[in-house]
């Protein structure tokens, strides 16, 4: 089966500056983007909000998301609706919750070795009981897996995330900093955010996300459905670069060089240079790559649509069709059908 | 009663130069305004202490992602705040926002005429400051430190398969980022492009 010439090939994709940027960089770093005739400029962003207004306003072609930004979108959660789609799951895993070193070692006596998510919300909520006092939590966007895991983690365990604590937005890059000025207790971001807090001995990791939610879709790759519709070919070859990426980044003897390349200005810059040593106690299972990974779950989507639901950022609707609608495993395999690229020398 | 036509604009905007002359414009039409480097964190307590009618925002700027959720929070706010693009009816002048870079987020309910009217002085002074900008950027910077940018956006160019502005501006959020000067940033971005050797030159 041959494959179509792709309708545009001068692609611009945003993304921003955490470990599951990887796909996209290792697709543009190691030629595979080129080997579908794809030439890729990737922009690195500030924001999700700048993500999801130059998507839709088509000054980038597609880029990196958040796995509810898609939904939230189409929904018009937080900006004007434009429809979006995702085809492709970049990542799953990679967040966590880190506690600051003092609110840490406060705990620690009630914690045995490896502690789970029960024993540490528990041992949370004991504490905030005997001082007192709200912690404060940072989360970086609304529509995030990392906003629904934190208020998931804290309701589990008994502390009412809008009443027992202080919730606040933090952007990524000022994360670890805010920890060491005091001015937060913990909060739940993606990588490298919180094994960067761990070696610089400001925080302590201490749930992560695949704890709190075991294989959950983290980041997509979204484009807007008119964008799609309007370049099917161009699609349906930038899953196909996207998932050989992914692809070699699941092999171990990669990793060193694909750190390499992530050093690279102006993809993680120099804040992935301590990454050598992850967090040992917590795994935080980030995988790139398995059809269970890279598929767009409509049940993924059904969860994110009910996390909007039960916080009150949606008034909710029929889930059936919006996740059907914003989530296309169907384009996923169909673009994974084709006969492979061929390989440049 | 306030005067119905003056409204309280909050700046959120590392570029002392365009939001003084932004706070200028605006207080010419007789807008109550107020400066924020966005640098500076308590930007969620300013905002609900001040609870400004409009905070006008560099779209580089992290803090975006700040204000989104204040306003997805924005029922246990007492001021709600939303994206202005869910107020702008025409897409037209959304566009012409983003592409000048200026975002807002404003008091529901305020009336479109009047927000129109600022986003419009908002557009037009990030335009303005941006054709200045490279001018400014000459002036300010000694002609060593100049080489050292030039250098670092012409190797970034040729890495990244970009244009100029874009070189430029990943290096401006880099030093963001960082909070670094933009030469020493130039300065690492050259280093780590000839440690990895990926660009053998600088020179295109």
């Amino acid at each position: 089966m041959s494959i179509a010439a792709p309708e545009k090939t001068a692609l611009k994709l945003g993304f921003v500056p955490l470990l599951d940027c990887a796909p996209l960089v290792i697709a543009r770093e190691k030629g595979f983007f080129q080997n579908e005739g794809l030439n890729v400029v990737l922009s690195r962003e500030s924001s999700w909000a700048n993500i999801r207004d130059k998507v839709s306003f088509g000054l980038l072609d597609g880029a990196q998301m958040l796995s509810p930004m898609p939904l939230a979108s189409t929904l018009g959660l937080g900006s004007q609706s434009t429809p979006m789609i995702t085809s492709l799951a970049l990542s799953m895993n990679g967040n966590a919750v880190t506690l600051s070193a003092e609110l840490y070692r406060a705990l620690s006596p009630q914690l045995r070795d490896r502690p789970n998510a029960a024993e540490v919300g528990n041992a949370l909520k004991q504490w905030i009981a005997s001082v007192r006092t709200k912690p404060v939590f940072a989360t970086v966007f609304p529509y995030s897996c990392q906003h629904y895991q934190l208020r998931y983690w804290l309701t589990a365990s008994g502390i009412d995330p809008d009443q027992d604590v202080t919730l606040i937005a933090v952007p990524p890059t000022k994360m670890v900093s805010t920890m060491r000025d005091h001015l937060i207790d913990g909060y739940c971001a993606g990588e490298p955010w919180n094994t960067l807090a761990e070696s610089g001995a400001v925080g302590k990791v201490a749930v992560t996300g695949y704890q709190i939610w075991s294989d959950s879709i983290e980041k997509v790759f979204a484009v807007t459905q008119r964008w799609a519709d309007s370049h099917p070919n161009t699609h349906t070859a930038l899953i196909r670069a996207l998932v050989a990426a992914c692809e070699w980044l699941s092999h171990s003897c990669n990793h060193a060089e694909a750190l390499d390349l992530l050093r690279l200005p102006p993809y993680l810059d120099q804040s992935v240079i301590p990454l050598c040593q992850t967090s040992e106690t917590h795994p935080i299972m980030q995988s790139f790559y398995g059809s269970d990974v890279n598929l767009p779950s409509l049940s993924h989507a059904h969860l994110m649509l009910e996390q909007m639901e039960r916080w009150g950022q949606w008034k909710g609707g029929d889930r059936t069709q919006i996740a059907q609608q914003v989530y296309r495993p169907d384009l996923y395999a169909e673009a994974l059908a084709q006969a492979p690229s061929q390989q440049l020398a | 009663m306030k005067d119905s036509r003056s409204l309280d604009v909050l700046i959120v905007d590392d570029e002392p130069t365009r939001a003084d002359a932004l706070f200028e414009a605006l207080n010419a039409l007789g807008h109550k305004v107020v400066c924020h480097l966005s640098d500076s964190s308590g930007l969620c307590d300013q905002v609900s202490e001040r609870s400004p009618d409009i905070v006008i925002i560099d779209m580089d700027s992290p803090n975006r992602d700040t204000l989104e959720s204040m306003a997805a929070m924005s029922q246990s706010n007492p001021r709600p705040i939303v994206f202005f693009a869910e107020k702008a009816n025409d897409r037209d002048s959304i566009s012409a926002a983003i592409n000048a870079g200026v975002s807002a987020y404003i008091a529901d309910g305020l009336q479109t005429d009047r927000v129109k009217a600022i986003m419009d002085t908002a557009i037009a002074q990030f335009d303005a400051f941006h054709s200045l900008r490279t001018e400014l950027e000459k002036a300010k910077i000694q002609l060593s430190e100049r080489k050292v940018v030039e250098k670092a956006k012409g190797m970034l160019m040729k890495h990244q398969g970009c244009d100029e502005e874009q070189a430029y501006k990943t290096l401006r959020k880099l030093a963001m980022d960082r909070s670094q000067k933009l030469v020493e940033v130039a300065q690492s971005v050259i280093d780590i492009l000839e440690l990895t050797g990926l660009p053998k030159t600088g020179k295109r």
